[in-house]
């Protein structure tokens, strides 16, 4: 069944949609149903680019007519077929199926192209119409200013719906990108793109890296500490003193959110990059950025660990450092919308933990239960007070009882944070932060 | 039970929530559906993003086992391992300083080629090696100053040599090997580079373009829409303010070329008074080279009705002229063509082709008279174009915008009507100079400048124009006493001297001054019948001299009138001043300061006399006396004289103004026609020159017997004030001769009242400044 007729193979265009095989975590075969979204033919072999429905872009890539499931090709459906190259959204990721993947393959229902998705793909336009942007000359409106990341996707079109680059070699790592980054176009047919580990400098060989190397004498972020505790430091970068670095941040940095927007110069933000040092010099390790001035009381635009540091408890440093600045700013805040699945996780474990360590050490003066208002617990952690609530929600501490409500703190819920805890090593020690906020608003522009 | 009717309280955040512990817990079955009043708080994420499985999957997994199964992860690409090279690649090792790491502002950066040498380059630079050295850094410096100079294509050789001071042989070999690469590239730049927006917004939608700047609109917050608003205004109101900075400047630069050129006069005057150049011979000879413009805002003496006729002097006039009520052709003065350039390009070719005759004989007497003058411009006279341009006729009407307003501060001259004496007979082609100039005499250096045409300049100053001519040898041996005195008196003698030297000193009473005209009233008559010149002399020191009226005090004054602007005292000198010596004019510049203190105190003293308002009176007084002094003061006098006039006897002017206007086109001069029509017609757009111009007419031809001549050229002067100065003069003249011929005495009630003012003075005068106060308030402001 692998070696379909070649004339079949033919007959597969961006919007037909099948199963493909791809291993899981346990390495083994599934075959989710995922969506052609291009074509190519390279030495004369077909490739082609799949997004496996109901799954993150960021596993989306490029297969070998061999992992296809021909049987159950399903040609797309006429609305769908248009809009794949202007970028509306037929070539994206449907819309959510509450079944599992494989059922949906099961069913091999692939009626919902897409429409019924779109509304929702619309939300928090702000100022921008993805209406008039459509209907006009067909260019869209230049994105808010604010903030860094898209939140609806009038600008995604195939070309940024597709990773770009293949692969990045960033000092010891080599790191496969999830997502479209706006790398010069020249440099994405590398098999692999070399950065400057230190001032993120792209290049197009390990030859060119090695000149630049002799002329790069970086060995930490072009900023200033202002974070040091053992090995792990935070660099604090003007987004508009240095240019370059940001940028190069940020295109680093977008391979890997997908939200992120790179529409606009990097001028009102400041970016926090975490490092780990060795005898080598300061690693970076993941960063975030944040507006010097927010609206909205985002004290995190963007937030990213480096694939190879995921899953070791520092973006939950990087989380945590972030609410140290609001401390000292004296204000809540909270993480630019939308946030990614690995974002919401990540935060939603930090608030958690950092709730209920609060709800945990909390005594009772008199002999009384304890009590602790919403707007206690948010300016003690500096996390807003919508988020506190939402939190308490998700762990379900809320209650209503005898007229008033009143949080309870389960066994369960109490070992799992007291495990939890055991395991996070890493946290932010406030004395080692020396940090001055500035009132960027009485500086002009940024 | 209670959960159907129950409804929870929205969640208070500011409410304490008491914590309940493990066992403490109550039984939460009652609670469970209550749960959901509490409103559930959106995630954050994207809806479709939120269903993706594996994010279900682990939010599952972390529900229910409250941590994190390594198989409920969200999987992710994966990142391959080590790099074996990554020592070799990154040599040497890095301290960790003490201190928290401060970048320096400026350590970053130093220069470096962008630019990276790769293994395509490094085979050239082996190549090249043979024959050279050439270094990688060298190498990637050039390629860089190279591609940063070029934009889509390379630049050309020849501008390589220029920007690289490099061996010939190496550069074009390096530039050759480029060109060829740049085609193999496939970006723009050899040094890849972030692709940028470009401005005409072709971009916009380009995925690869990002850092695009980011306009100039302000971000606003979004809860307050109005920001934006209100920032466009205040950039508007930061754009206006720095304006207004901007014109404060100019201003504070305006003045003090002023105070300057006022200083620079006063060393003339004084360095003159050093060489004796009393007659003002060392000044012309000096300063006929010169641009006109310098010469002579010198009081000279003016009468040329003439002018009025060519509509060129006309348009000039006005150009000139608002500033100058008097007849006087003045070049424009540096402050005016400051201000009003166009106006003198117009006026210039014009002054410029009447001039040169002229100028051998230029008389320039008293420069001293600007000095005043200077101090009045600085108050800003030169905004508003006072309309007393010297050409009554033609712009009566059309003037518009430029209707002659008086100005506080201006003294205005009445124009001279005189006939030339014995100047020589009209030549053919000396017709039209004459119909624009006419002979002139100064009263101070006491001699005739031949023939000129006069012009006001600022303040009250007059400017000769004189053009060169045959004649100018024997004019200049004429005597100014021979036509003097007729002359005099119509120049100068208006209505308004009189009104002044009777507020001033009763005691010089009009008679005398209206003998003198009389006397020469005869002469002029027959010198304007027979020849059509007018006859211009500053002042009429003479005939105060004569008129013998006991102010020898008066004629220090008159002789600064003569030469330099006047108090009001030096108008009160001008009716009796003495125009006999030159020196005087002299002195009278000198003592010009006093003059104006003396003038001032005078007017005090008029004003309880004359019972006039001090306000306006202060003002009237002034420039009429400066421009008395100048020249024609009198002619600002007139205007009040006549205002009041106006103001009491409408009916009665009006019916002089046709008897002018009849008089005036016998006159012959256009302008005079045109003026006095206007002036009948009373079609003046502003009404207050109107007025006075309506009123001075009568007066003339009601021409008093003794006033008659003074009265002929008083009006002829409000006009010119009014409106334009020079024009009325012929008809003022010729009414002033009937007059004088009739020897009537005005019955008109304008008339009578500068009858009055004449004779009887003190009356009339009081009325006639009354009413001048009046008119004057407005017209002033």
């Amino acid at each position: 069944q692998n070696y379909v007729v070649s004339p079949r193979l033919m007959e597969i265009v961006e919007g037909c949609r099948l199963p493909v095989l791809r291993k899981n975590q346990e390495n083994e075969d599934e075959w989710p149903l995922a969506e052609i979204l291009s074509v190519k033919d390279t030495l004369g072999r077909k490739l082609f680019y799949v997004h496996y429905i109901d799954f993150n872009k960021r596993l989306d890539e490029w297969v070998t007519p061999d992992r296809l499931d021909m049987k159950k090709l399903q040609f797309p459906k006429k609305e769908a077929k248009t809009p794949t190259k202007n970028g509306l959204p037929g070539s994206r990721p449907s819309s959510p199926e509450r079944e599992v993947v494989r059922e949906t393959a099961l069913n091999g229902t692939t009626r919902r192209v897409l429409p019924p998705s779109q509304p929702g793909r619309k939300r928090k336009t702000c100022g921008t119409d993805e209406d008039s942007q459509d209907s006009s000359d067909g260019i869209p409106t230049a994105p808010r200013m604010t903030g860094s990341l898209v939140s609806d996707r009038s600008h995604d079109d195939i070309i940024t719906r597709m990773k770009n680059i293949d692969c990045i070699e960033l000092g010891r790592h080599r790191l496969k990108p999830w997502y479209f980054s706006p790398y010069p176009q020249e440099l994405t047919t590398l098999p692999i793109l070399y950065l400057c580990e230190f001032c993120l400098k792209y290049l197009k060989s390990l030859k060119c890296l090695q000149r630049h190397l002799t002329k790069c004498n970086l060995r930490h972020p072009p900023g200033n500490e202002i974070y040091r505790k053992g090995t792990i430091s935070f660099f604090e970068i003007d987004g508009r003193k240095n240019k370059t670095y940001s940028q190069n941040l940020c295109l680093l940095a977008k391979c890997f959110l997908d939200h992120k927007t790179l529409y606009y110069d990097t001028d009102p933000f400041l970016f926090y990059v975490m490092t780990e040092y060795d005898c080598k010099g300061f690693h970076i390790v993941g960063y975030f950025s944040k507006e010097k001035e927010s609206t909205e009381d985002y004290n995190v635009a963007c937030i990213l660990t480096l694939p190879p540091y995921q899953r070791r408890g520092y973006g939950k440093l990087l989380i945590e450092f972030s609410y140290e600045l609001s401390k000292v700013e004296g204000k809540t805040g909270t993480p630019e919308k939308p946030l990614s699945d690995l974002g919401l996780l990540s935060y939603r474990s930090y608030w958690s933990q950092t709730i209920l360590e609060i709800l945990m050490d909390l005594k009772s003066d008199n002999g009384e239960r304890p009590q602790i208002t919403i707007n206690e617990i948010s300016e003690i952690t500096s996390v807003k007070k919508e988020d506190v609530i939402s939190t308490l929600q998700y762990l379900n501490l809320i209650n209503y009882y005898k007229g008033q409500y009143i949080l309870t703190l389960s066994e369960d819920i109490v070992d799992g944070h007291e495990r939890a805890m055991q395991k996070r090593h890493l946290r932010i020690d406030p004395k080692c932060l020396h940090f001055t906020p500035k009132d960027w608003s009485k500086r002009g522009k940024w | 039970m209670s959960k159907l009717s129950f409804r929870a309280r929205a969640l208070d955040a500011a409410k304490p929530l008491p914590i309940y512990r493990n066992g403490d817990i109550p039984d939460l079955n009652d609670c469970v559906s209550i749960n959901r009043a509490v409103p559930q708080m959106p995630t954050g994420m994207e809806k479709e993003e939120e269903s993706e499985h594996h994010l279900q999957r682990a939010i599952c997994a972390q529900q229910v086992f409250r941590e994190k199964k390594e198989c409920m992860v969200i999987p992710v690409p994966e990142a391959e391992g080590n790099i074996n090279y990554y020592d070799r690649l990154y040599k040497g090792e890095f301290r960790q300083p003490k201190q928290l790491i401060h970048i320096q502002p400026f350590g970053l950066d130093y220069e470096q080629p962008d630019y990276d040498m790769d293994s395509e380059d490094e085979t050239l630079l082996n190549r090249l090696n043979r024959k050279m050295e050439l270094k990688p850094l060298q190498f990637e410096i050039m390629v860089d100053r190279l591609e940063k100079a070029s934009a889509n294509q390379l630049i050309t050789l020849p501008e390589a040599k220029l920007l690289l001071n490099e061996d010939d042989y190496l550069l074009k070999s390096v530039y050759d090997y480029l060109v060829r690469k740049r085609k193999n590239c496939r970006g723009p730049s050899l040094i890849p580079q972030v692709k940028q927006e470009k401005r005409d917004g072709s971009t916009n939608n380009d995925a690869y373009v990002a850092f695009r700047r980011r306009t100039e609109k302000m971000q606003t917050r979004k809860n307050r829409k109005n920001d934006e608003a209100s920032y466009e205004k205040m950039l508007k109101l930061r754009r206006e303010f720095s304006r207004t900075v901007t014109i404060l400047e100019m201003i504070k630069k305006r003045e003090k070329s002023k105070r300057e050129l006022l200083h620079l006069t006063l060393e003339v005057v004084e360095k003159r008074f050093q060489m004796s150049d009393f007659s003002g011979e060392v000044l012309s000879e000096v300063s006929v080279p010169l641009a006109e413009k310098t010469v002579h805002p010198a009081p000279i003496c003016l009468p040329n009705g003439n002018r009025h006729k060519t509509e060129n002097k006309v348009k000039s006039h006005k150009s000139t002229p608002k500033h100058h009520p008097h007849n006087v052709t003045v070049k424009a003065e540096p402050h005016f063509d400051f201000i009003r350039p166009h106006k003198k390009s117009s006026r210039k070719p014009k002054l410029d082709t009447l001039r040169p005759p002229s100028r051998p004989e230029r008389p320039h007497t008293v420069n001293t008279a600007d000095i005043k003058q200077y101090d009045f411009h600085s108050s800003g006279e030169d905004e508003n174009p006072q309309s007393p341009s010297s050409e009554p006729d033609e712009e009566n009407d059309p003037d518009g915008a430029f209707v002659f307003r008086r100005r506080a501060g201006c003294s205005y001259l009445s124009p001279l009507t005189e006939q030339s004496d014995g100047s020589p007979p009209v030549l053919a082609g000396l017709d039209a100079m004459w119909q624009r100039n006419a002979l002139t005499a100064l009263s101070v250096p006491r001699r005739c400048v031949g023939v000129a045409r006069r012009r006001l300049g600022r303040g009250g100053r007059f400017l000769l124009d004189r053009p060169s001519s045959e004649l100018d040898r024997a004019l200049r041996h004429l005597d100014p006493d021979t036509f003097c005195p007729s002359v005099t008196h119509s120049t100068f003698a208006p209505l308004p001297t009189d009104s002044h030297m009777d507020t001033h000193t009763n005691t010089h009473s009009p008679s005398p001054f209206r003998t003198t005209p009389q006397r020469s009233l005869a002469q002029l008559l027959s010198d304007i019948q027979a020849c059509r010149w007018r006859y211009f002399q500053p002042r009429p020191l003479h005939q105060n001299q004569r008129d013998e009226s006991g102010r020898n005090a008066l004629h220090e004054d008159d002789r600064k009138g003569g030469g330099v602007t006047g108090t009001s005292s030096s108008r009160n000198t001008v009716l009796g001043g003495i125009t006999e010596e030159q020196f005087q004019t002299h002195q009278q510049q000198l003592v010009q300061m006093q003059q104006q203190q003396l003038a001032q105190s005078q007017q005090q003293g008029l004003r309880p006399s004359s019972n006039l308002p001090e306000r306006p009176h202060v003002h009237v007084s002034n420039t009429a006396s400066l421009d008395t002094l100048s020249k024609t003061l009198d002619s600002a006098s007139a205007q009040f004289a006549a205002s009041a006039v106006v103001s009491t006897p409408n009916k009665d002017g009006k019916t002089h103004n046709t008897a002018v206007n009849g008089i005036l086109p016998n006159s012959g001069s256009s302008r005079q026609n045109k003026f006095s029509s206007s002036g009948s017609s009373s079609v003046r757009p502003s009404g207050a020159s109107s007025k006075p111009l309506l009123a001075v007419p009568q007066s003339l031809p009601h021409g008093h017997g003794p006033l008659s001549s003074v009265s002929a050229v008083s009006p002829a002067h409000t006009h010119l004030n009014s409106a334009r100065p020079c024009a009325p003069s012929p008809p003022a003249l010729k009414l002033a001769t009937v007059a004088s011929s009739l020897d009537r005495v005005p019955k008109v009630t304008p008339a009578s009242a500068i009858d009055s003012i004449g004779r009887d003075k003190n009356e009339p005068e009081r009325l006639a400044l009354n009413g001048i106060e009046t008119t004057v308030a407005m017209e002033v402001t």
